[in-house]
């Protein structure tokens, strides 16, 4: 049961990721990429990891998909946003693809494993998905997915604090710069200073 | 007995029994097919019945006593309309929008505890599950508006996008308080904390949360002063415009059905579910493990529960009667410049209150009163900062500065 349901969400998700590659719309790649998302946060799901899945939800569709669609929308003509993606530049795409790939492939299999504990392959961490024996094992595994939460902040303060705290600052340098770019600079002979910006702190004016 | 243990005796975790399959299908059929979309039905009759008082007039009286029967002749007419699709649509994504923005509006409501037992899911995640749900929706509705290859679908659903998007941010901050002060994501503890502590709503931090929770859930489900993104007068119906029959239904389905879980949820997080009185579990220490005790609690529980949702509701339509349209760079800077700061100060004061009042365990007189003073006495001070440097910012800016208009008229 498991199983057969388990090859079913991996086999959608593959077809979604090509669809995502093939679509010719743009936003039709979008919507693919998002069934994508769905079907890994369905994998959390059959793994028990109920609060990853939601992460996964909230963030990759709620928040990465929404603000492509809107880049698309922003950069292109909506109607017709189709794929431009010439000869020319299909070929440096599919390396960068490769190396993606086997930067995660290497990574992950090559991961450091915290002191005092061997390789995360060899760790069983969460109770087997077999039924063990009665009431002990529920209690168990409950308890591992009321704590999930937990388990994964305090991870992130303290073994992930490094990568955690340099996504936020690639997070905030890339905010930054995107609002430089989006920022209208006064034209050189205008007396009046009225920049987006400024225009905007004048909201609010009503007491 | 222990309040707790009672909850989560009831509550579904683990094991997939044959009585929660059937206690499952319950939900879906009852609840979800029939009861909830029956709510919806009367709450759009309960909204035309308030407006027309607001506007002396009398609303719909002609279908049944009292117009009654009006929600079942409005769905008969959505049905039986033709479904028009544009010929340029996307027509696969022009099916999937609205179907999309239902999805997301009714999974919300899968986490919501009505009364004890009474929850249709308890996953120990709930609130994260709540947020990313309901973020789906600026999925389908923008989808619907770039499929429908229509200037103004287009507009609307970016302007919806961007306020959802915006409006999104103090939502879950606001939540934040909640769940620091109940120690658990889970929406049947946090009952469960407000059941021992009292109100949320009832703290200082708590209220504050609970007003900009308030505010940014009205901005959610697009409603009056937040409804730009389908503003009639600007954007014919914004991105819904070339919907028609059910497709159309669909989203105003959901549109009402966001309306009554933004009120159940807010319920739930702030107002202590359907306990009737702010300091005492009252309904749920009537529980001795007997049916009947069960079911009398319950009944208690859901009577007050939809109470409460009733009296959001109705602020609803009230607030939607009595206000006009904000302007939408007014609209994000409100989000931005006083709903997200007040939020992040919320988070500390939220954490002062944890120190005083909720650290020992159980709730005291004396530490709830110093709590009250010192914490409120924060809160304020810190509401009062916030407009203030705000106030500051716009008195630097000159006068009509945020209306481009003015400006172009005077050669500027």
């Amino acid at each position: 049961m498991a199983r057969s349901l388990f090859l079913a969400i991996a086999a959608l998700g593959l077809l979604a990721a090509l669809g995502t590659v093939l679509a010719r719309n743009l936003v039709r790649a979008a919507l693919h990429l998002v069934a994508f998302f769905f079907c890994v946060a369905c994998l959390f799901v059959m793994l028990e990891a109920e609060f990853l899945a939601a992460v996964q939800v909230l963030i990759y569709i709620g928040a990465v998909a929404i603000l492509l669609m809107f880049g698309i929308m922003l950069t292109r003509n909506a109607a017709t946003a189709e794929a431009d993606l010439s000869g020319g530049w299909r070929v440096p795409g599919v390396i960068a693809g490769l190396c993606v790939f086997a930067a995660l492939a290497f990574g992950i299999n090559n991961a450091v494993s915290p002191s005092g504990s061997g390789a995360w392959s060899a760790i069983v961490a969460r109770p087997a998905l077999e039924p063990a024996e009665g009431v002990a094992w529920k209690a168990e595994r409950s308890r591992a997915i009321d704590d999930m939460p937990r388990v994964v902040g305090e991870q992130f303060m303290t073994r992930y604090a490094l990568a955690f705290e340099l996504a936020g600052l690639l997070l905030t340098a890339a905010l930054v710069g995107a609002v430089a770019l989006a920022r209208e600079e006064p034209a050189p002979g205008d007396s009046e200073p009225a920049t987006a910006v400024e225009a905007e702190a004048a909201v609010g004016t009503t007491p | 007995m222990d309040v707790g243990t009672a909850l989560i005796a009831q509550s579904h975790r683990v094991d997939l029994s044959p009585t929660t399959a059937i206690v499952w299908a319950l939900w879906l059929l009852v609840g979800f097919a029939g009861i909830f979309p029956g709510i919806v039905a009367y709450m759009v009759w309960l909204e035309r019945k308030v407006a027309a008082r607001f506007q002396d007039r009398i609303g719909p009286n002609r279908v049944g006593p009292f117009g009654l029967l009006q929600p079942i002749a409005d769905a008969i007419k959505l049905i039986v309309k033709e479904s028009i699709v544009p010929r340029p649509a996307d027509g696969l994504v022009h099916l999937l929008a609205p179907v999309i923005v239902l999805a997301s509006a009714f999974l919300t409501l899968a986490v919501v505890p009505f009364a004890v037992g009474l929850v249709p899911i308890d996953p120990p995640s709930g609130l994260v599950y709540l947020i990313a749900v309901s973020s789906l929706s600026p999925l389908g509705i923008f989808l619907a508006g770039w499929s429908s290859r229509n200037k103004y679908s287009l507009i609307g659903a970016m302007r919806a996008v961007a306020q959802l998007v915006s409006y999104e941010i103090p939502q879950v901050l606001a939540t934040i308080p909640v769940v620091l002060w109940a120690g658990s994501l889970s929406l049947v503890s946090i009952f469960d904390h407000q059941a021992k502590f009292g109100w949320n709503a009832f703290t200082p931090p708590g209220l504050l949360a609970f007003a900009i929770f308030l505010i940014a859930g009205v901005a959610e489900v697009n409603r009056t002063p937040f409804d730009i993104p389908e503003a009639e007068s600007e954007i014919i119906a914004g991105y819904h415009t070339e919907y028609s029959g059910m497709r159309f239904g669909l989203f105003f389905l959901a549109e009402y059905l966001g309306v009554f879980a933004i009120s159940c949820v807010a319920t739930v997080l702030f107002l202590g579910g359907g306990m009737p009185l702010p300091f005492s579990s009252f309904p749920v220490n009537l529980i001795d493990g007997s049916v009947g005790s069960y079911i009398l609690a319950d009944a208690i529980l859901l009577a007050v529960f939809l109470a409460k949702v009733l009296l959001f509701i109705f602020a609803m339509f009230w607030v939607r009667a009595t206000l006009p349209r904000m302007r939408i760079d007014r609209l994000m800077n409100f989000a931005w410049k006083y709903l997200v700061p007040l939020c992040v100060l919320n988070i500390l004061f939220a954490a002062a209150w944890f120190e005083v009042v909720v650290r020992p365990g159980r709730i005291e007189a004396g530490r709830w009163a110093v709590g009250m003073i010192g914490v409120g006495l924060l809160t304020a001070a810190g509401v009062q900062l916030v407009f203030w440097a705000n106030r500051k910012l716009a008195a630097a800016a000159p006068i009509d500065a945020d209306w481009p208009a003015v400006g172009a008229a005077r050669g500027g």
